[in-house]
């Protein structure tokens, strides 16, 4: 008895500060500011079809160097492959998880001297909420969260986040596979906080999507092709899906979009450089690239969401011509809700919540 | 003697025909409709594939007009070329080193009545039965538990090991049907046992490798969940892409890529089915491969 | 040649599969005792509560579905394979190879691509559904997508080859001389199968049930791309914790539960072949 006690005993000392993953505080990260110079070939880590190709093989024509596009599918999967040590040199992450990667160490400061460019970047994100002085990140797209649907299936639609449970669409409703939409819209249409982890309302939002799931035909992150095919007539969806399925279809003016009037989530995402990037000099001069109002342009119209560049506008309003819902401005963005890293136990709860809704 | 050879012998029975009742099985319609039925079913999305890459338009419902667009921006893609690179790459090491260890595995295991082969037995077993999900956590925790940076290195380590199980399996059914004669008379004629196996068990035992590694290579080169949890940042092998591809924004250029796919495949299998015939062997690696062998 | 010579080719494959298989699944088990830290990484340490999260009540349905979803797939894959399989050994004559080599041709595209190909027949505008509503049968179209059935028919068709090529190779072995005598026996066709063909062939039906069942299981794609909101699977519940929510130690909870449950069918499957080498 006593033996084994020892060795448990002992085996827990053992394993005790043993883990996977970092089990300590991380060093700040003492890196100098790179300046915008080849030093490498370059590797971007984004979402699927989110940069127009051409603005990338453009930057490795006239710099002779190789850009590789490498894909994730979810901030948490972009997390997971960050955190095993993946090297890349840039990355594009929501606004909330730059708040995290800069707790955890994980980016390299910006000088936004050193950029040429990067006096066309709107006021707002000089010194933005989730990152102080902008001094690691730079914005890239902005977009937001409404519903998406067909005119020519469903009529008008309320203006509402209710909409995902109309009984004329039941069965042709899609919500977003995204945990942070999900619970976002849910809390957003009782009229609490976007963010909020407050065990009794989290309940009340767990019950109203587990309402709106009899609704529903599945989850997906795709909305354009859902709609074209004509699976969905109602879609949870970004206002730049809209202009692609709308570019898809043969008969865009039946796809509409709708922003909520319980709350619109707002957000935006980031160009940043990892810390332990290969090639940041490379990426630097990258960003500049991007940064240049032409380019930008050029971006705009591919894949269809604003960019908070002076001199992009044109390009957008050129797809919002007749729908201004897709429109999202710096006001709103100062004024909407946008979402925040939760705090641990709220992470956890909303886990919970989602998990327990679609299984 | 194979199972066809029954017929004419069923003719040249005439005093039982009598007793039997009249035998459908004789003229299996209606299993042949079942069969062209599976085979339709397990046809028509390779058929889908391969007609809509040739889709002039972006839409994948309606064929609008032959076009090569969709191939064009394939190899115009530095990207996607490198992901195809890298799964060809990823396939060859990994059918090449299984190949060894699952051969020499079932050498050990078939030959030898210790322990240690009953036990290699059952850890055989698990890697064929287990989902792919399992096998992708574990080979994701231990990589990240040694702190081995993912890449194409950690893809292949995980491939290796679970392709040695499909190895051994063909290799064993091949060898408990060969029997040791082949080797005990080379070792009366004063061969070493390495000079033996090297020498004799190998060669007969050839056919069953090389359907072994076309097996390895097929399951490797289309493999995606352990991709998914083993990839490192660059490059990524290409079924990694096409899931991201597929769950952000269907480019019809995925049926491009499963046609180039296909065509890969269907040249290494025909590669590995010719070879042996090629080389003056009686068999074909798919007989070998499904067991029936003309010893 | 002696037992000891052979012993040691064990020994590369067998270290191997050591190494990269079975500690891995030690380190899993580390991990779902251990707990989140603050800093993105996992400490270990004792924490069961995963485990009681893994088996909360909640989750039950989740892999109850992902067996049933399996047992169903084993059945069907079963109940087409084997006339197939029986089809072309027996009648396949000198065709025999290219018949089998064409069935497993399919597995040459992409199981995504394959499974994506499904999505592009089935959708309500889809072909499939033209042909129906164009024919007249019905002027809706049917919803063949976002349903249970829709996934079980992509776990079907990504798992078929794996029951046909075992039942071949059974029946390719079997000694057609016991056909013969059977017919002898029991005279009618239909008795000859069940007393002298069925039999034989078990061991090839057991390792196909096996091989499609237990993977089946785990998978998540074709519950991913063609299910519907009620359809999620154990394996998509663990992709989640690993890609999605950032559980590390539930997810590997759930795993280990997943290996454990499969290792019961495992076991119970080498009791039925008495541990005979039955696979291929």
């Amino acid at each position: 008895m006593r033996r084994r006690e020892f060795l448990l005993g002992g085996a827990a000392l053992a394993l005790a500060g043993c883990g996977v993953g970092p089990q300590s505080a991380p060093k700040p990260v003492a890196v100098k500011v790179v300046p915008p110079k080849i030093d490498g070939d370059l590797l971007i880590f984004n979402w699927t079809e989110y940069m127009n190709p051409k603005v990338i093989r453009r930057f490795e024509k006239h710099y002779g160097v190789q850009v590789t596009v490498s894909n994730f599918d979810s901030m948490p999967a972009m997390m997971a492959k960050l955190r095993s040590g993946n090297r890349y040199d840039l990355i594009f992450p929501t606004a909330d998880y730059v708040n995290r990667l800069n707790r955890l160490a994980m980016l390299r400061p910006l000088d936004r001297g050193v950029l040429k460019n990067s006096g066309g970047i709107y006021d707002f994100f000089d010194d933005p909420w989730y990152d102080k002085d902008s001094a690691h990140t730079v914005p890239y797209g902005m977009y937001t969260t409404g519903i998406a649907w067909r005119a020519d299936k469903v009529g008008e639609l309320s203006e509402s986040w209710g909409d995902l449970a109309l009984d004329r669409a039941k069965g042709h409703t899609f919500m977003l596979d995204d945990f942070q939409e999900g619970i976002g819209q849910a809390n957003l249409f009782n009229g609490f906080d976007l963010n909020t982890t407050a065990p009794d309302e989290l309940e009340k939002s767990k019950q109203t999507l587990e309402h709106e799931k009899d609704f529903l035909r599945g989850y997906s992150t795709n909305p354009a092709p859902n709609l074209v095919n004509g699976s969905a007539w109602v879609h949870h969806a970004w206002n730049g899906d809209v202009v692609n399925a709308r570019n898809q279809s043969k008969q865009p003016e039946n796809l509409r979009f709708q922003t909520c009037k319980e709350g619109i989530p707002v957000g935006s995402d980031c160009m940043a450089i990892p810390a332990n990037a290969r090639h940041p000099g490379t990426a630097t001069l990258f960003i500049d690239w991007m940064l240049d109002p032409e380019t930008a342009s050029e971006n705009v119209s591919w894949f269809g969401y604003p960019m908070p560049i002076k001199g992009t506008e044109a390009a957008f309003a050129e797809l919002a011509a007749d729908d201004p819902a897709i429109q999202i401005t710096t006001e709103q963005l100062a004024n909407g809700s946008q979402f925040r890293e939760l705090p641990p136990d709220g992470k956890v709860a909303w886990d919970r919540v989602w998990t327990e809704v679609k299984a | 003697m194979s199972v066809a050879a029954e017929r004419p012998v069923e003719a040249s029975a005439p005093r039982t025909a009598r007793r039997r009742a009249p035998r459908p099985h004789d003229r299996p319609r209606t299993l042949w409709v079942i069969t062209g039925i599976v085979y339709a079913f397990l046809f028509a999305p390779i058929f889908v594939v391969i007609l809509f890459s040739f889709n002039s338009a972006r839409s994948l419902q309606t064929f609008e007009g032959f076009s090569l667009r969709w191939y064009e921006e394939f190899f115009a893609d530095e990207t996607l070329r490198e992901s195809l690179f890298t799964s060809l790459q990823i396939a060859a090491i990994t059918t090449v080193v299984a190949t060894v260890l699952g051969t020499t595995l079932a050498l050990g295991m078939s030959r030898s009545r210790s322990r240690a082969s009953g036990f290699a037995g059952l850890l055989l077993l698990i890697p064929l039965v287990t989902p792919e999900i399992v096998a992708g956590v574990s080979a994701f925790v231990l990589f990240a538990q040694l702190g081995i940076a993912l890449s194409v290195t950690t893809i292949v380590l995980a491939h290796i090991t679970f392709s040695i199980s499909y190895v051994c399996v063909v290799v064993r059914g091949r060898l408990a049907s060969m029997g040791t004669q082949i080797e005990e008379a080379a070792l009366d004629l004063g061969a070493t046992p390495l000079q033996a196996v090297r020498l004799v068990t190998l060669p007969a035992l050839w056919p069953a490798i090389l359907a072994a590694a076309m097996l390895v290579f097929v399951l490797s080169f289309d493999d995606f969940v352990l991709s998914f949890f083993t990839t490192g940042e660059s490059p990524q092998p290409l079924p990694v892409r096409i899931y991201s591809a597929l769950r952000f924004g269907i480019s019809p250029t995925i049926n491009a890529i499963g046609t180039l796919m296909l065509v890969v495949s269907a040249a290494i299998i025909a590669l590995a089915i010719g070879l042996p015939r090629l080389l003056g062997r009686r068999e074909s690696g798919v007989a070998v491969l499904t067991g029936r062998s003309t010893g | 040649m002696t037992d000891a010579f052979w012993r040691r080719f064990i020994f590369p494959g067998g270290l191997w599969l050591l190494f990269f298989f079975v500690v891995p699944i030690g380190i899993a088990v580390l991990i779902s005792l251990g707990e989140n830290n603050e800093f993105g990484g996992v400490t270990y340490g004792w924490h069961s509560e995963h485990y009681g999260d893994a088996l909360d009540p909640l989750f039950a349905p989740v892999l109850l579905r992902s067996v049933g979803y399996a047992a169903a797939t084993a059945a069907i894959c079963l109940l087409i394979g084997y006339p197939v399989a029986y089809c072309i050994a027996r009648y396949g004559g000198r065709r025999r190879n290219l018949l089998i080599g064409l069935i497993m041709a399919p597995f040459l595209i992409n199981y995504l691509v394959r499974t994506y190909a499904w999505v592009a027949l089935l959708a309500d505008e889809g072909l499939v559904n033209s042909v129906i509503t164009d024919s007249g049968i019905t002027s809706d179209p049917v919803q063949f997508l976002n349903t249970p059935w829709a996934v079980v028919g992509g776990l079907v068709y990504g798992y078929l080859g794996f029951m046909i090529l075992p039942i071949y190779a059974s029946l390719e072995r079997m000694n057609p001389a016991l056909i013969e005598a059977g017919k002898d026996l029991y005279g009618t066709p239909r008795q000859t199968f069940w007393h002298v063909t069925w039999p034989q062939t078990l061991p090839g039906v057991l390792a196909g049930t096996v091989l499609v069942f237990l993977p089946a299981v785990g998978d998540f794609v074709s519950a991913q791309l063609l299910g519907g909101p009620d359809t999620y699977m154990v394996g998509n519940l663990i992709q989640q914790q690993f890609f999605g929510a950032d559980n590390w130690p539930f997810g590997a909870a759930l795993t280990i539960c997943l290996m454990v449950f499969l290792g019961l069918f495992v076991f119970l499957y080498l009791r039925a072949t008495g541990r005979r080498e039955a696979l291929a």
